[in-house]
């Protein structure tokens, strides 16, 4: 059954955008006109009209302020309330003329006077003179002033502060330990003793690769310990975790949460991003090769500005920019301008978002109620994402009707392709079906537009039905052709984004309402941070790429400070803005400004490497610090704001569907090409992936790391979904941690846990020959270490004795594999001491 | 200055104190003390109920999802002067110029003691006339499916917001934490999918359980002859290895060991946790089969929802018989996707008369059978789809969507009965008495709930975000 009609008909048809003109410049007004506005007109709009109708009473009545001359000629609900020079179309002078009887202006109550009503008459007759400036003045000043927001620390720029000087001289091992330090002592409290090296080293690879260590690594650490002392060894895990590929598949994954990355539009109309999973490994890729930080914004948001010596090299900048186009998406918005209007207000949100914790996206509609961002301040950044192309690649079907273009790559940068080609022939086949369609869509829109005339059935000539076939069938064959060249083989695809033609300054829209446009707003970046010597944008380019090289100058207060703290999170299991995504007036202050301004200079003055600022963490005395409660402390600093102790922390769901596949010696660390959605859920609907037999019902059934799992909006893997992934639709840089029984169930009964356990229970029969060693084994594996006399004994009583000799009993593989199922659903094996 | 996750519900904190000193799912007072409000919710899941800030009218809503449009002329909003004028040119709407208006091919009656205006397609619902609060003015934002679907679940369809089982979840936390606070039975797969029942930025745990499979969009599903993805009805509820004793002893195991890393480890709420919900997990395995099990209705339940092979009104039968059953065990939001279409552009009259054939019945069955179990008076029943019908023509025999004015009812917990509220124009095209907007509708049900929805708020990136965002008014005149 169809699920568009008429609207769609219409707008399918017609297809044509109207765009709105530009601000109308303001005719020179004789001083006599201006004189009689100001004297017969403007006092009585401001007595009968301002209290619903003004910014200053904060009413738009019926969606109508009349207090400037733009708004009263942009008018509300009921169309423009003054048009200069036709009084007729003037709604303001129906609504106090009272010749409506639905629209009598000022509401109950009398008349205004005739007179009064004529002087109306005779200034829209006139050419309506308002000498009253656009209320950008109004627009321009948010409730917190930029004068104000200035002031604030976040905007100011952060300078590295003289560690204080503490008085356990030999405590610090790292200029940031002397701030810990200093708190700590400030409060009364002392630090936690170094923490045990096993424990160390599992939280060490947790943090930096995602994976528990190999079993041999601990004897060899601490082997290394004994012979080079404790800082030389992890100096050199370290080194060698932040040189493994494995690396960027952790901290990469940590960029991808911040990116809002999918595989799907998400939304109403949830259609597969096929090509999204390029993108997801230019990122891996990126933080592998440790690419300088400010490097890496620029690329992701204007990497198609960018120079490039070979195909290779454009390819992947062009790639880059997927980060802006994979954002959710109305599929299904019927409105092509409201559709653009949402896209570039996503990419803005996640931008600013992502890099300065800001929100802006509030100023949308209005004035920002917290922080020094103003509607002019959006609408200036929104004509930058408004003058963006944005290629996503999705095909018209009955599930959606927005179709997009993919990005087609340069050849010579031999990319992989994951869709077929279709041959010269199919192209042809298809091209002229498309022109038939095209024929018959003109054929029966003519026959319509006759019988319309003549007063038959125009339906008859084009049903709903026929124009939802052809607009369905030829969308579908679009995309088709968009995949291939004209010789039918298949094109290298991406998602990411390109200059528009037309380069635009976006209207200010009222209210945020598409059909509300007001005075065109320059492009330009948020006033509240100002920066000497940042480049100004282009008149032929969107401005993309300066505001890219003003988000990353060394003079801006927040690019730097943002990611440090990104980067201490990951570390020490909260930001020292707890308010990760949030550094406004409404977020958390510092709970160590002078470390977090420090520490981000020092993040600049190293090329903004993520690599050194992550070896400058975990080589800290705080990091290495134990877990271990001691109820004093913990009364004064419950939270552990002032990092008293290294903090517990649940692992995410990555690593603990990871750990399981290492223990039980299944996994897979080469990278796969593509992902499910690029193999094999194709651009479909996500509504149909659950009839196919060979998808697997929980997206899982793969032995590759966890963050290589398709990643589809509202539809996500089961053990991502229980275990707290970041919500792909949102900007996530703090997960949640969740203890529910879902997750118990999962453990419990899910067929990928129990393949799981039954792999280690045959790994530990293998590679261990008693039932004893086969125990503690496992016990080993799972938690690097081993166990203690109660959890021997605990082991020990769970075996039936009779069996546990017996290695071909297929009664004991059982109750081993139930054993190792237990080991891998206890609390120890994903939580991080 | 607010944490990231903290709400504004002061007066619900008293209560999660004392819940969390005194019931065994908490941990000790000193714990409690260093916790966040955020750390709290995140960790009891903001489960334990809930302080309202208003008298409880409804302690539960079960929510009778209609997906696709039901005509609101056809069925609840009489217009005798569409019918006298069917067949000239519709003077409204879109189909102005061209289309004609279509009256209604059924005939109208008063029902019960209200007189309440129904449809003879609802001829069993009709007995329940004067349990129904029958809404005539409702509106949304967009005559398109994907988004009004989404917007009568989350309010927004622009934004990525939590569903309204979602919000009542986290204001009223659960009254059985054996079983999930909020389930959807056989959602559909599209129209924004999981979404619908998603918690958004509202911790995970508010989010909507599924019980079923989802239902494959109607479109499609004619072509490929399958309604339903296939599946069990709720994930890894069962163990096809282990019977239930060596399950047992192999959580006896994972609850000794977690006991002793607590025992080290001293203060580790993650810890002690972990061993309720698998304590949980546990008892879900038995006590939630034993509620999707209908075994153990009577012959006569059966008869009165209509359940029995072959008949039409089987399978949504079942569904409103398990939705009673979730109802009694203390599930907070219980919502059903009938399995019929209700998208009628072409042949309204058969096809929404099968429609109704297999939904009347069960329906009607569900309000007599909570009155019976005294489960209604606290019991939020709700009808509705994502709007109505044009009473223009389309396609000579069917009806466009229509936004602008359409019908729903409610009943049970609350709201005044036997009550039609609000009015559309002559034809039925615009709701022009008393226009109950989404958000409107929405600050109702909350309402009932105890819940204020101006002050059921959450903090997300710096901003207070509500169900009803910056809109909303409680109709106050349909609160019993």
């Amino acid at each position: 059954m169809p699920r568009v009609a008429r609207s769609c008909i219409a707008w399918l048809i017609v297809g044509a955008l109207l765009m709105t003109s530009g601000s109308p410049a303001m005719a020179a007004e004789s001083s006599e006109a201006t004189a009689f506005f100001e004297s017969k007109i403007r006092p009585v709009l401001v007595q009968h009209c301002y209290q619903c109708h003004s910014a200053k009473a904060g009413k738009s009545e019926g969606g109508l302020r009349l207090d400037s001359r733009n708004a009263i000629r942009i008018g509300g609900d009921r169309g423009a309330a003054v048009v200069p020079g036709d009084s007729r179309m003037s709604v303001l002078l129906t609504a106090i003329s009272h010749t409506d009887p639905d629209l009598k202006m000022p509401p109950k109550k009398e008349r205004l006077p005739e007179s009064v009503i004529n002087d109306f008459k005779t200034w829209i007759h006139s050419g309506a003179a308002d000498p009253r400036e656009e209320d950008t003045a109004n627009a321009a000043a948010p409730p917190v002033t930029i004068e104000a927001g200035r002031k604030f620390w976040a905007y100011q720029k952060p300078t590295a502060h003289t560690a204080p000087t503490t008085k356990t001289a030999d405590w610090a091992k790292r200029e940031l330990d002397h701030f810990i330090l200093a708190k700590l002592n400030e409060s009364g409290l002392s630090p936690s003793p170094d923490a045990e090296p096993a424990t160390l080293l599992r939280r060490l690879h947790f943090d930096l690769v995602g994976l528990p260590p190999p079993s041999d690594a601990i004897s060899a650490f601490q082997k290394r310990i004994e012979t080079e002392g404790l800082d030389a060894a992890l100096a050199a895990e370290t080194d060698a975790l932040l040189a493994s590929p494995q690396f960027g598949e952790r901290w990469g994954r940590h960029w991808l949460d911040v990116a809002r990355f999918a595989e799907s539009s998400g939304k109403e109309a949830n259609i597969s991003f096929p090509y999204a999973w390029r993108y997801r490994d230019y990122v891996l890729d990126a933080v592998n090769a440790d690419l300088p930080f400010d490097r890496f914004l620029i690329e992701q948001i204007a990497g198609d500005l960018l120079p490039y010596d070979n195909d290779a090299e454009r390819a992947r900048l062009l790639i880059a920019t997927g980060f802006l186009a994979i954002g959710p998406k109305n599929l299904d918005e019927m409105n092509p301008l409201q559709f653009a209007a949402d896209i570039a207000d996503e990419q803005l949100d996640t931008v600013m978002r992502a890099v300065m914790a800001s929100s802006v996206a509030c100023a949308r509609c209005h004035d920002h109620k917290f922080d020094p961002f103003s509607m002019q301040d959006y609408y200036a950044l929104s004509g930058v994402f408004a003058s963006t192309k944005t290629y996503f690649g999705t095909a018209v079907s009955p599930s959606n009707r927005i179709g997009g273009d993919p990005l087609v790559l340069p050849l010579g940068a031999d990319a992989p392709i994951l869709h077929p080609s279709i041959g010269k022939q199919r192209v042809d086949q298809l091209k002229t079906q498309l022109a038939s369609l095209k024929t018959e869509q003109q054929d029966r829109l003519a026959a319509a537009m006759k019988a319309r005339r003549s007063g038959g059935d125009a339906e008859k000539e084009f049903s709903i039905r026929d124009a939802l076939r052809i607009f369905w069938t030829s969308g579908g064959i679009e995309g088709q052709l968009k995949k291939v060249d004209e010789s039918g083989q298949a094109l290298p695809l991406a998602m990411g984004v390109q200059d528009q033609q037309r380069i635009v300054n976006s209207p200010l829209l009222e209210r945020g309402e598409i059909n509300k446009p007001g005075q065109r707003i320059p492009r330009g970046f948020p006033r509240v941070i100002e920066i000497a010597g940042s480049p100004r944008v282009p008149f032929r380019q969107s401005g993309r790429l300066e505001f890219a090289q003003w988000l990353t100058h060394r003079d801006h207060p927040l690019t730097a400070r943002v990611m440090t703290n990104r980067v201490w999170r990951h570390l020490l299991g909260a930001g020292l803005v707890r308010t990760m995504d949030n550094f406004g007036f409404s977020g958390e202050r510092p709970s160590h400004p002078e470390l977090l301004d420090t520490l981000a200079v020092r993040f600049l003055a190293d090329g903004w490497s993520i690599k050194k600022l992550v070896r400058e963490i975990v080589l800290s005395r705080t990091y290495r610090q134990s877990s271990v409660y001691r109820e004093d402390a913990f009364r004064t600093d419950p939270e552990n704001r002032l990092l008293w102790r290294a903090s517990k922390r649940r692992l995410d769901a990555e690593a603990i569907r990871d750990a399981m596949l290492v223990v039980a010696g299944e996994l897979d660390t080469a990278r796969p090409v593509g992902s499910l959605v690029g193999t094999m859920i194709g651009d479909r609907p996500i509504s149909l992936i659950g009839l196919d037999p060979n998808i697997p019902a929980d997206l899982d059934g793969s032995k590759h790391r966890s963050v290589y799992l398709p990643v589809l909006r509202d539809r996500l893997p089961d053990v991502l979904d229980l275990f707290d992934f970041a919500e792909p639709s949102l900007v996530t840089g703090d997960r949640e941690t969740t203890n529910v029984p879902v997750q118990a169930l999962y453990l419990m009964n899910s067929s990928f846990v129990q393949s799981r356990a039954t792999a280690l229970a045959d790994r530990v029969q293998r590679e261990a020959d008693s039932h004893e060693q086969r125990l503690r084994h496992a016990f080993v594996l799972c938690f690097s270490r081993a166990p203690d006399a109660e959890e021997s004994k605990l082991a020990a009583a769970f075996f039936d004795q009779n069996q546990v000799n017996n290695d071909n009993d297929p009664q004991y593989r059982k109750l081993l594999a139930s054993y190792c199922q237990a080991l891998l659903a206890t609390a120890e094996f994903r939580n991080l001491d | 200055m607010k944490t990231p996750h903290s709400d504004s519900r002061s007066t619900s904190l008293i209560s999660r104190r004392h819940v969390l000193k005194s019931c065994a799912s908490g941990f000790g007072y000193l714990a409690f003390a260093g916790l966040a409000h955020e750390a709290a919710v995140a960790r009891d899941g903001g489960q334990a109920p809930q302080a309202t800030h208003f008298p409880v009218r409804a302690k539960r809503v079960i929510f009778l999802c209609m997906n696709g449009g039901p005509s609101h002329v056809d069925l609840l909003d009489y217009k005798p002067a569409l019918n006298q004028q069917s067949g000239s040119p519709s003077p409204i709407g879109r189909g102005r110029g061209g289309a004609k208006l279509l009256g209604s091919p059924f005939r109208f009656a008063q029902r019960g003691a209200s007189g309440l205006w129904m449809s003879e397609v609802f001829p069993e619902l009709g007995k329940q006339a004067d349990e129904l609060c029958v809404i005539n003015s409702m509106q949304t934002d967009l005559p398109n499916h994907s988004q009004a679907f989404l917007q009568m679940h989350c309010g927004s369809f622009q934004f990525v917001r939590p569903s309204v089982g979602a919000w009542t979840l986290y204001g009223l936390g659960t009254e059985n934490t054996n079983l999930p606070g909020f389930v959807t039975i056989n959602p559909p797969s599209d129209n924004g999918g999981a979404r619908n029942y998603g918690s958004g930025f509202l911790p995970a745990i508010s989010q909507g359980t599924r019980v079923g499979t989802n239902q494959i969009p109607a479109f499609y599903a004619a072509i490929l002859r399958k309604d339903q993805e296939p599946g069990p009805p709720l994930k890894n509820i069962e163990n096809k290895n282990l019977s239930r004793e060596q399950q047992r002893a192999q959580l006896d195991l994972v609850r000794n060991l977690n006991r002793h890393k607590l025992e080290r480890d001293v203060h580790h709420p993650e810890i002690e946790g972990a061993i309720e919900s698998f304590e949980l997990a546990f008892r879900m395995q038995d006590e939630v089969p034993d509620v999707l099990d209908l075994r153990s209705e009577s012959e006569s339940t059966f008869k009165l929802y209509g359940v029995g092979s072959g008949l039409p009104t089987d399978r949504f039968g079942r569904q409103c018989i398990l939705a009673r059953r979730l109802a009694e065990a203390g599930v907070r939001f219980i919502e059903i996707t009938a399995p019929v279409g209700w998208d009628h552009h072409f042949l309204l009259k058969d096809e929404l008369t099968k429609s109704c054939l297999a939904t009347d019945r069960p329906i009607a069955a569900l309000l007599t059978d909570l009155k019976q179990r005294g489960l209604l008076h606290d019991t939020l029943v709700v009808w509705a789809g994502e709007f109505g019908r044009t009473p223009y023509a389309q396609s000579g025999n069917g009806r466009d969507h229509n936004n602008k004015g359409y019908s729903i009812w409610m009943a049970g917990g609350g709201v005044k009965a036997g009550l039609a509220y609000g009015a559309t124009d002559e034809f039925g095209y615009e709701a022009v008495e008393k226009p109950l907007h989404i958000h409107d509708w929405h600050a109702t049900i909350l309402h009932l709930l105890g819940l204020d929805h101006e002050r059921l708020t959450f903090n997300y990136g710096g901003r207070d975000f509500r169900l009803t965002d910056v809109y909303g008014n409680v109709a106050t005149e349909i609160l019993a």
